[in-house]
Parts: structure tokens; C-alpha cells; sequence
């Protein structure tokens, strides 16, 4: 084994790959959301659906981005997993009563449930994938056309989704998790990728903890508006 | 007491000739060399892995020689040199200030109240520039000047401030450093450190040391190893006192097994007692915690004037109090040395005006320094130390005065060791505070540190290949019959104390042990009180021996079998230790006898019929051991009596 | 916190006979106990009583009580050392527990560190990633002068907060994953400030890090819960430090 695949596989390597791919997932959300948010220009979708065609009409661009996309989920799951693996060897007998000492430690609900926080938004993806890109879950796909040009009507999907309360309040519990297992991970991402400087850390914990409010408060917005609005419009 | 013939015995302290200034460089030049292709042949033992035993086994090993290390603790970072507070002296001078290697050797010499060898002491002089060179390059983090230079602060009123340190954990980083480079030398192979393993048992073949049997603490296995020299690096015996500021498992077994092997003990009774330590609190206290001596800088020690005064501190006026210190030594006031501090806290406590529940302990108040200087400075200087105290006693020093009262801290005497450090028993080496050598009756603050590292670094790698280079390596293996003679002895010993299965626990006799030494042989002795400890102690030895008891088996892990055995040699150390007290009616450094006084009451030393080393010779537990004597010759300084009015 | 001079104090306790012994609780309960008294004074006590009982005591690791030795390892109430911030179980006193408390006591857990008897484990893992890189290469005798290459105040400083390690190893005990990222990272980072240990800078930081995944210590996740407990409250920078000097020494 070379050394540089060796310490791909230490324990530091695997978490300098777990913040970067971290990192990359979150910056996809950022994008991701932003692209969401177009929904509420009260346009009837059409910015959300010219955006949406856009990036279909990408073609091969647009598998490699996925493929990549792919790639830095399953390495990020994968190694939360195998984390969690060495967990259970490092310490076959646990202790009868723990508790944590509080002050600086940085345990709690969030940094705690990281691996069922993420095995549950690693679900979502994928349900979330059949339901928006495939309409596995739509009776039929609709279509509109602007100027001429004919595309799917993405934002009636989204629409008609979320007037289920179902789908809402999953949809929110979801969006909820991902705020918490990111308030763990971005600031776990800094510190894996090497601050140090004890002035600044504190300050990435607050970033982190705003970053996560911030993209779960984003992601919920449109599911809740559309369902309390009764519609796009 | 008996008094030997010493022309029976033959021994030789080997200091070279030669002006005092040259006497190491040229022993050096004359010490016979081991070539290196034959260092690999020999095999060390090192017991111990404080300051004086990695640095010994470090060296060793990096020289070539294939080294064992034994160390009871769990890892050799544990030993107790790492408890060291205040730092290390060097003759280094960084400061301007006048230092040099003579005045560093005169105010040692002079810090041992004369009751050590001049040759000695100048060659720790002239290494202590040395250790904190080699101590720097191993990356052990001193403070510093803002200019990037090493900072020194004056320790225990010297005139100069030669004392490096890191916070206030000096012993800290330097036995890591020490450790560290231990443990490079276990990376490359030269070197094996055996932890939870302790010596109980030196092996002797012809009267030279040729092993030791040692207990592996995990599985209870005794063990057997054999070597061309072995080295004592085991510490102090402070211990013997129940209560001190040694470390729990700090104890006397190892030294006390070479002492019944033929090793004569230096100096045994010459034990220094610590002025600032947090008082007992009670009759479970398990060991007692200095505070560094530097306290005394701004702190006033007091007790109420009349006895029996049971007022809180803030509410007695200031005429009630007595400042004893300052009334008795106007010139220095709180910062007399820490003998005299110490004997003068006693006193005032055995007059009744002790204060605090238990009536031992004595104030040292902080008001007037925080009134002039301010909280801030007063937290800046002693922040860390007055958290500390807080933790423990849970009262707040900045508004009420501390109570300190005196207790055991470190001991001068040890093995008998000749200029080379080997003791008596050829072969048998004792480094650091196990042997007698550098501090006379009393030791000067900062320097225990330096003559751990002296010893390990800088005198045992050359002075070994002089004893080696006689030496045919792998002479003699363990199944020497007088390994398994040895193993024997041992396995009987262990066998019996876990059978005795008396009515009283180890803790009983210990606290007893420490309460006779405490009260007879402490901090002021004199002729009935040492007869009677004798007697004692020696009573007490014989009902430990069918009455106490020992729990679990030989042949698992067993803290309290390891303890027993400390106790049984604590218990014949405790009597030797009375016995060298009364065979020195003079009062010198730490060794107070009230018969030898001056008018005022102060120490006097008798130079004329004592400047020498006592030195013990084993004749069995319960028959006298002989005493021989070492004359001290001072060509180089004049004695003078210390005066701190 | 308790404010009476005397409590008394139910102890649920670890024994275990041996490495290979599966191990169980035993309850105890100790009356009039002083609350002065610091936790190990009060284990004293309880062992002094069980002997006086012709009980096996319980074994327990300590030595100098006083916080600098690193040797007591208890996890008390669930937490490594116990309630207090920055206190070794060494300097725990009693007047920090209720009266009629139940309080668990249990050995550091984790592969690495296995049990040799009751709350005995061996630790000597840490000792074997020192050997591995924890030291700067310079015999005896060979060093420049000290003040040859100063040293900024600010550097020195720093590399003594991480120096101040105890090697207690209640960074692995309290981490929920078993991780010795803090311990190894502390000596990293203090060499890696210090002009002395430039010269085997990387080949230090690969060879501890190698040791360290040998010794099956788990992964570090940031949870920081090793600073919390840490006696001489060491920052997880130390953790950060080892990693990008682990980076640094990868690619170059």
C-alpha cells in the first residue's frame, strides 16, 4: 500500500475526507437551496423551471457532476459508518453510566447522533432523487412550455408535493436533521481540516451552528410556505 | 551503641587528587574506556526511571550498552521526580548577576551545612551548565524572556537567580525529557523498559552485584535478572514518616535490600522537612501537599500570642498575633531557611498556639501584600498556587490566611557512594536521591533536580566503564545459585506476610511507624526521645511480623502485598534512622538535637568532632548494624556557623 | 456540593479479578465520611474496612496524589476524573457529593487500555506511541548551548501548554469513540513549536500516528469532550495541530 493511500485510511485521513466531502455537500446545498428559493419569485415556477431545464440541458456535464455528487455521499457515509465500526471495536464494553463534563466539550444531541442523523438524510436522498427526478411518486409528469419551448413543470411537481401534509411534515423533520447533523459537522469539518488557532475556533462553532440554521430554516421555508399558502401563488 | 574498628573495613571514597577545580576533568581523562564494540556485551539494570534513572538508562543505552529499566509505576513518566514544583539551578550566569560554578558549589556546600564531600559538589557545579543545555535541545519548553532568551528566577534566597524553570511544573518537563529520550532508546532497541516490575531483591555473587529479583506487579511473578552493574535510581524514603510530600509508592525497598546486601547507608537520619505544606486535616489524610516555597516572599507567618486562641483569624487584632519569624530573625525574617522555618513552627505548636482544628498548622497571611501590592499582583504571582490550596482546603486564601505547617519532603541520606557512585557492593551503583552524596544535612531549594540529571546524564556514563572494563560481561547467568537463593528468600518472604493474616491492617502499623518518627526522630531529636523510638520501632517490627494483615494472594496484582513489603523495610529503615540521629549529638542543616544549641536556641554544629558521614553497616534486622565514619576534608572553603538573625 | 462535615455515600463500584475475568458492580456503603477527604482518601477508608473484614480491597492505580503523576484513573459518575473541571480523581474531594449519593466508580474503558484488575488498566499503549516519534534524536552530551537559538516567548509558551500533558489517558476514556488523538496530538503539536523538533518534524508525526492506529484507539470526531476532562485542560488545537502537520508531512 503506497503512503498516501495508507493515510487516506488513518484516522486522521479518513477525517480530513470526512470534512472535505463535508464541506463540498454542504456548499451543493447552498446551491441546491438557492436554486429552491427561486420558487417564490411569484413568477408561476417559471425561473425555478428555466433553471431546472438548465441544468438538464447540461447533459454529460451534468452526470459528471452527479457522479461526483454520488461519490462525495458514499465516501462521507462510508466513512461515518466505518467510524462508527472502530467505535465499537475501540471500546467492546461501554460504561454502565456516562455523561459528559460539559464546558468545552462539544457533545450533545447534534454531535452525538451524527451517524443516524445522516443514515436518515442518506434515505431522504434517495427518495428525494426518486421523487423529484424520476416522479416515481407522481401519477403523470407535467409539462408547460415557455416561449415555445416545452419543459417538465418542476414547480408544479414541487407544488403538489407539498400540499400533502405527509410529505411536509417529513419533508420538515428532514430538513430539521440536516440543521442538526450540520451543526455538529461544519464546525467538526473546520477542525478536521486543521483550525487550530483557539481565538477562531469558538467563532467556527457559532458559524457552524448559523450555517446550520440557516440552510434548514432555508430548506423549510418552501414546503411550509406552499402548504399554510395552500400553493405557489 | 557499638562502634566498629574501621581499619576492618575497607572502602575508599576514590575523590582524585588534584586541585578541586580540575579533579572531574582529569578523573575524566583518567577513567578507563569500554570499547565500543564490547559496550554490547554488557547488560544494565537501572531501577527507577525518575530524573536520574532515564537519564542514566538514555545515556547508557545511546553509549551501547544493553539496558533494563525497572519501574513500578505503570509507565517511567510516573516516577516521582515529575511532582517537582520550582526548578532547576545552573551555574550559568545568563542573568549578569555574578554566578559561577564556585559560588554555586559554595552555596550548596554551604546549604549542607558542611556535611559533604567538596569533591562532589563542585563536579555538580560544573555539570549543572550541562543539563539545561541537554534539557533544552530534547525541546523541554523553559520559561523565556520576551527576547527569546531562558528566564531565571532566585530560589531559596539565594543571592543569584540561577534557577531555570517551566511554570510550575520544572519536574515535570524535565523528567518527560528525560523520558522522552528513554523512550528513544527503547525505539532502537538498546533499551527495555519493564514497568509494574519492582526490585525486592539484590543478587550477590562473591559480595558484587550481579542482578536483582524483582516481583512483576500484573501477574505476581518473581523474577529473576542478571547484569554486569546495576544502578539504584529509586528515590528517597521519605515515606517512612506515613505522612510526607513523596508520592504514596514512593519507598525505601529496593535501597534497603542492597543496605542488608553489604551497601553501607549514608547519612540515614539527615532528612529534610518542608516549611509550606497544606496541614492535616484529619486521621484519613493520605499524604500532604507542598506549597512552593516561594510563598514566603510576600506571605508573614503568625499565631495568636496567647494559647489556645480559638478566634477566627480576622477577628484577632493585630497586637494579638505573633509574627515569630520576623520577631526572632528581624534580618530575615519569613525567609529564614527551611530548617529553621519549619523548627519554628513546631515550637510555637508545641507551645499551644497552633491554630486551625488539629492545633498544627500556622498562618501565613496574605493581607498586607495584597494591601500594598494589589489582588492582581498578588493572583499573578500566585495564581495557580492559591487555586491549588482552595481545591484542598476549600477556603479562599485571599481572604483568609493560609494554614501551612511543616512536613517530610526529600532525604539527604541514601546509599553510601564513593566519587564514582558506586556504593559499596562493587558493581552496585546509587544515582539521585537514593544515594547520600551531594547535600550534606540539607538541601538547597532547586537542586534535587540537578543532581538526579548530574548523576544520570553527566557522572554515570563515565564512571561506569572504570567498574566495567575489570568486568568479564555475562559472568554469571540467573541459574546462579545465587539467583535462586535469592528467588527463594523472597518467595518465602511474600508467602509469609500474606500468612500471617493477623488482626491489624498495613495502614495501622504504618501510621504508627510515621507517628514515632513524626514525634522523635521529625524535626527536632534528642537522646531519650531517639532511645525510645528505637525501642519502638523495633517492638512494633516484631508485632507487624504476627500481626497484620495482608490481603489476597502472592500471584495476582495486589497493592497491599506490594505495600507490606515497603512497611517491613520502612520498619527497619525507621530504627536505623533513629540510631544514626543519636550517634550525631550536633545539630547540622535539617538534623536538630536539642542537646547542641546555641544560646538562642539555634542549631550548632560541632565540626570538630563530627564533619563526617556516618555510614551504616548491615549486621541483621535485629542485632546493631556498625557504624564507620568518612572524615570530610574542606581545603577549599572555611566552615562557618549560619546565622539568619 | 456538600456543606456538612460528614456524609455518607453509596459506592457502586467495577471489580474485576482479572484481565480475562468478565467483571461486575458491587455496591458498598461508607458512612461518616469526611467531607475534606479527597475521593482516593476515601477509597482508603473503604478498603482499609473491607481488610478489617478480610475482604479483598479494591485495586486502584495512583500514586502521587497530587495531580502531575497521571497514574489515578477513575470514571466517576459517568465522567472521567469526575464532576470538577481541570481535577485528577487525585485532587476530587468529597465535599463535591451529596449526602446519600450513589456514586459509580468504574476503570477507563477501551481496547486499548485493557483491565488488569478492578480499576488497574494498562496504559502502557501511550508509552509505546511516545517511542514511537515522541522525542527529539540529541545523545547525551551533544547539545549547544541553551541559549544558542532563542526561542520566542510566545512559542515557548504555547509548547508548554500542550507539554503539560499528564499522560492520564482520560481523553481516551471520556471520548465516546476511544480516540487518542488528544494525547498524540499534544506531543505533536509541542515539538511542532519548538525550533528543536524541526528536524524529525514529519517523520515524528507519521510514525506517532502509525503507532497510535496500531494500538486500537478509535477515531477522533471533534466531540472535544477530551479537553473537557483533561486534568491540565489541554485544547483540541492539539488535535488540529497533528493534523496538519500529518498533511504537511504527506505531502512534501
Amino acid at each position: 500500500m503506497s503512503s498516501f493511500a495508507y493515510a487516506l485510511q488513518t484516522t486522521i485521513g479518513r477525517k480530513i475526507l470526512t470534512g472535505l466531502t463535508g464541506i463540498f455537500l454542504t456548499l451543493f446545498l447552498i446551491a441546491h437551496l438557492s436554486g429552491n428559493l427561486s420558487l417564490l419569485i411569484p413568477d408561476g415556477g417559471e425561473a425555478f423551471n428555466r433553471y431546472a431545464e438548465f441544468l438538464h440541458d447540461l447533459g454529460p456535464l451534468l452526470w459528471i457532476a452527479e457522479i461526483i455528487l454520488v461519490i462525495l455521499f458514499l465516501t462521507h457515509a462510508y466513512i461515518g459508518i466505518s467510524i462508527y465500526l472502530n467505535k465499537k471495536k475501540a471500546r467492546p464494553v461501554n460504561y454502565s453510566y456516562y455523561k459528559s463534563q460539559g464546558g468545552p466539550s462539544k457533545q450533545n444531541f447534534a454531535s452525538r447522533s451524527m451517524l443516524i442523523s445522516g443514515s436518515i438524510i442518506l434515505l431522504f436522498v434517495i427518495l428525494h432523487v426518486m421523487h423529484f427526478k424520476y416522479h416515481l411518486f407522481s401519477p403523470e409528469t407535467y409539462m408547460t412550455s415557455y416561449d415555445g419551448q416545452e419543459m417538465v413543470d418542476l414547480a408544479k411537481h414541487v407544488e403538489v408535493a407539498f400540499l400533502n401534509p405527509w410529505i411536509v411534515a417529513a419533508y420538515s423533520f428532514v430538513m430539521i436533521l440536516i440543521g442538526v447533523h450540520l451543526k455538529h459537522g461544519v464546525w467538526s469539518a473546520f477542525i478536521s481540516l486543521g483550525a487550530k488557532n483557539p481565538k477562531i475556533t469558538p467563532v467556527l462553532y457559532t458559524v457552524g451552528g448559523v450555517v446550520a440554521i440557516l440552510l434548514a430554516a432555508g430548506f423549510l421555508l418552501l414546503p411550509l410556505y406552499i402548504y399554510i399558502n395552500g400553493g405557489l401563488s | 551503641m557499638e562502634v566498629a574498628d574501621k581499619s576492618t573495613f575497607k572502602w575508599d571514597s576514590k575523590i582524585p587528587t588534584g586541585p578541586l577545580t580540575e579533579k572531574w576533568k582529569t578523573h575524566k581523562n583518567n577513567v578507563k574506556l569500554v570499547n565500543p564494540s564490547n559496550k554490547r556485551k554488557f547488560n544494565i539494570i537501572v531501577v527507577g526511571t525518575g530524573l536520574a534513572g532515564a537519564a542514566a538508562a538514555a545515556s547508557l543505552g545511546e553509549l551501547g550498552y544493553n539496558v533494563k529499566a525497572f519501574c513500578i509505576q505503570d509507565s517511567a513518566r510516573r516516577a516521582h521526580s515529575i511532582a517537582a514544583q520550582g526548578g532547576i539551578n545552573a551555574a550559568k550566569n545568563y542573568q549578569n548577576d555574578g554566578d559561577s560554578i564556585w559560588r554555586l558549589f559554595y552555596d550548596t556546600i554551604k546549604g549542607g551545612d558542611y556535611r559533604s564531600r567538596e569533591a562532589n559538589v563542585y563536579r555538580l557545579a560544573e555539570v549543572s551548565n550541562n543539563i539545561i543545555d541537554q534539557c533544552v535541545a530534547q525541546g523541554v519548553p523553559f520559561a523565556r524572556e520576551y527576547g527569546g532568551t531562558l528566564d531565571n528566577r532566585s530560589f531559596g534566597g539565594a543571592q543569584v537567580s540561577r534557577t531555570f524553570y517551566a511554570r510550575g511544573q520544572t519536574g515535570q518537563q524535565l523528567l518527560l525529557g528525560a523520558y522522552s529520550a528513554l523512550m528513544k532508546t527503547v525505539h532502537s532497541g538498546k533499551v527495555e523498559v519493564r514497568t509494574r516490575e519492582e526490585m525486592l531483591d539484590l543478587v550477590t555473587v562473591d559480595g558484587t552485584a550481579k542482578g536483582i529479583i524483582s516481583r512483576n506487579l500484573v501477574t505476581g511473578k518473581i523474577e529473576r535478572h542478571a547484569a554486569d552493574a546495576v544502578l539504584l535510581c529509586t528515590g528517597g524514603y521519605g515515606n517512612v514518616f506515613y505522612l510526607s510530600t513523596n508520592a504514596k509508592n514512593s519507598n525505601v525497598t529496593a535501597a534497603w535490600r542492597c543496605y542488608r546486601k553489604g551497601a553501607l547507608f549514608g547519612n540515614p537520619s539527615f532528612t529534610q522537612i518542608h516549611p509550606t505544606c497544606i496541614p492535616v486535616s484529619g486521621e484519613y489524610q493520605s499524604k500532604l501537599t507542598l506549597m512552593s516555597e516561594s510563598l514566603r516572599n510576600d506571605g508573614r507567618v503568625w499565631v495568636p500570642k496567647a494559647k489556645g486562641d480559638k478566634r477566627p483569624p480576622n477577628q484577632i487584632p493585630e497586637e494579638e498575633r505573633d509574627y515569630y519569624l520576623e520577631r526572632i530573625y528581624p534580618s530575615f525574617g519569613n525567609l529564614v531557611p527551611r530548617d529553621v522555618a519549619s523548627r519554628n513552627a513546631k515550637n510555637v505548636c508545641d507551645e499551644g498556639r497552633g491554630v486551625g482544628e488539629s492545633g498544627l498548622a500556622v498562618y501565613l497571611d496574605f493581607a498586607d501584600a495584597i494591601q500594598r501590592d494589589g489582588l492582581k499582583a498578588i493572583q499573578d504571582r500566585y495564581g495557580n498556587l492559591f487555586e491549588m490550596y482552595q481545591k484542598i482546603t476549600d477556603e479562599n486564601p485571599y481572604e483568609v490566611p493560609m494554614r501551612i505547617y511543616p512536613a517530610v519532603h526529600y532525604t539527604m541520606g541514601g546509599l553510601w557512594v564513593d566519587y564514582n557512585l558506586m556504593t559499596t557492593v562493587p558493581g552496585l551503583f546509587a544515582l539521585g536521591e537514593a544515594n547520600f552524596s551531594d547535600h550534606g544535612a540539607n538541601r538547597l531549594g532547586a537542586s534535587a533536580l540537578m543532581q538526579g540529571l548530574a548523576d544520570g546524564y553527566f557522572v554515570i556514563p563515565y564512571t561506569i566503564g572504570n567498574y566495567l572494563v575489570e568486568v568479564t560481561p555475562g559472568e554469571i547467568d540467573t541459574d546462579h545459585e545465587a539467583f535462586v537463593e535469592a528467588e527463594q528468600k523472597i518467595t518465602a518472604e511474600l508467602e509469609q506476610l500474606l500468612n500471617i493474616k493477623g488482626s491489624k491492617t498495613i495502614l495501622d502499623f504504618h501510621r504508627k511507624l510515621g507517628k514515632i518518627m513524626w514525634d522523635k526522630v521529625g524535626m527536632s531529636r534528642d537522646e531519650e526521645g531517639l532511645k525510645e523510638a528505637i525501642a519502638e520501632i523495633s517492638a512494633l517490627r516484631k508485632e507487624y511480623w504476627t500481626d497484620v494483615f495482608v490481603p489476597g494472594q502472592q500471584a495476582t496484582y495486589n497493592k497491599y502485598l506490594e505495600y507490606a513489603m515497603r512497611v517491613a523495610d520502612f520498619l527497619e529503615l525507621g530504627e536505623l534512622m533513629a540510631r544514626d540521629a543519636l550517634e550525631r549529638p550536633e545539630s547540622c542543616g535539617g538534623h536538630f538535637r536539642e542537646e547542641s544549641k546555641t544560646p538562642e536556641g539555634e542549631a550548632k554544629r560541632d565540626d570538630e568532632n563530627y564533619t563526617h558521614v556516618s555510614a551504616w553497616e548491615f549486621t541483621g534486622v535485629d542485632s546493631a548494624p556498625v557504624h564507620h565514619r568518612e572524615d570530610l576534608v574542606f581545603e577549599n572553603v572555611k566552615l562557618t556557623q549560619r546565622s539568619y538573625k | 456540593m456538600s456543606t456538612q462535615d460528614n456524609i455518607s455515600v453509596n459506592l457502586k463500584v467495577w471489580r474485576q479479578d482479572g484481565p480475562n475475568d468478565k467483571g461486575r458492580f458491587e455496591d458498598y456503603s461508607l458512612k461518616d465520611v469526611n467531607t475534606h477527604m479527597s475521593f482516593l482518601e476515601m477509597l482508603d477508608v473503604l478498603n482499609e474496612n473491607l481488610m478489617k473484614e478480610k475482604k479483598t480491597p479494591i485495586e486502584f492505580d495512583h500514586d502521587c496524589r497530587e495531580g502531575i503523576c497521571g497514574s489515578c484513573n477513575l470514571v466517576i459518575n459517568g465522567i472521567a476524573h469526575g464532576p470538577e473541571a481541570r481535577t485528577a480523581a487525585c485532587q476530587l474531594h468529597m465535599r463535591h457529593f451529596k449526602d446519600g449519593e450513589t456514586i459509580t466508580i468504574e476503570p477507563w474503558r477501551a481496547t486499548a487500555f485493557p483491565v488488569i484488575k478492578d480499576l488497574v488498566v494498562d496504559r502502557n499503549a501511550f508509552d509505546r506511541i511516545m517511542s514511537a516519534g515522541g522525542y527529539v534524536t540529541v545523545a547525551t552530551g551533544n547539545a549547544p548551548d541553551a541559549n544558542a537559538l532563542p526561542i520566542s516567548k510566545v512559542h515557548a509558551d504555547s509548547a508548554m501548554d500542550y507539554a503539560i500533558c499528564i499522560g492520564c489517558g482520560a481523553c481516551v476514556a471520556s471520548c465516546p469513540n476511544s480516540s487518542a488523538a488528544l494525547f498524540t496530538g499534544a506531543k505533536i503539536a509541542q515539538l511542532s513549536k519548538l525550533p528543536q523538533g524541526e528536524p524529525e518534524r514529519k517523520q515524528r508525526v507519521k510514525s506517532m500516528v502509525e503507532q497510535m492506529e496500531k494500538e486500537g484507539f478509535g477515531d477522533c470526531s471533534n466531540f472535544g469532550e477530551c479537553e473537557a476532562v483533561c486534568p491540565v485542560g489541554i485544547s483540541i488545537s492539539a488535535i488540529a495541530t497533528m493534523r496538519t502537520e500529518y498533511v504537511k508531512a504527506m505531502f512534501s
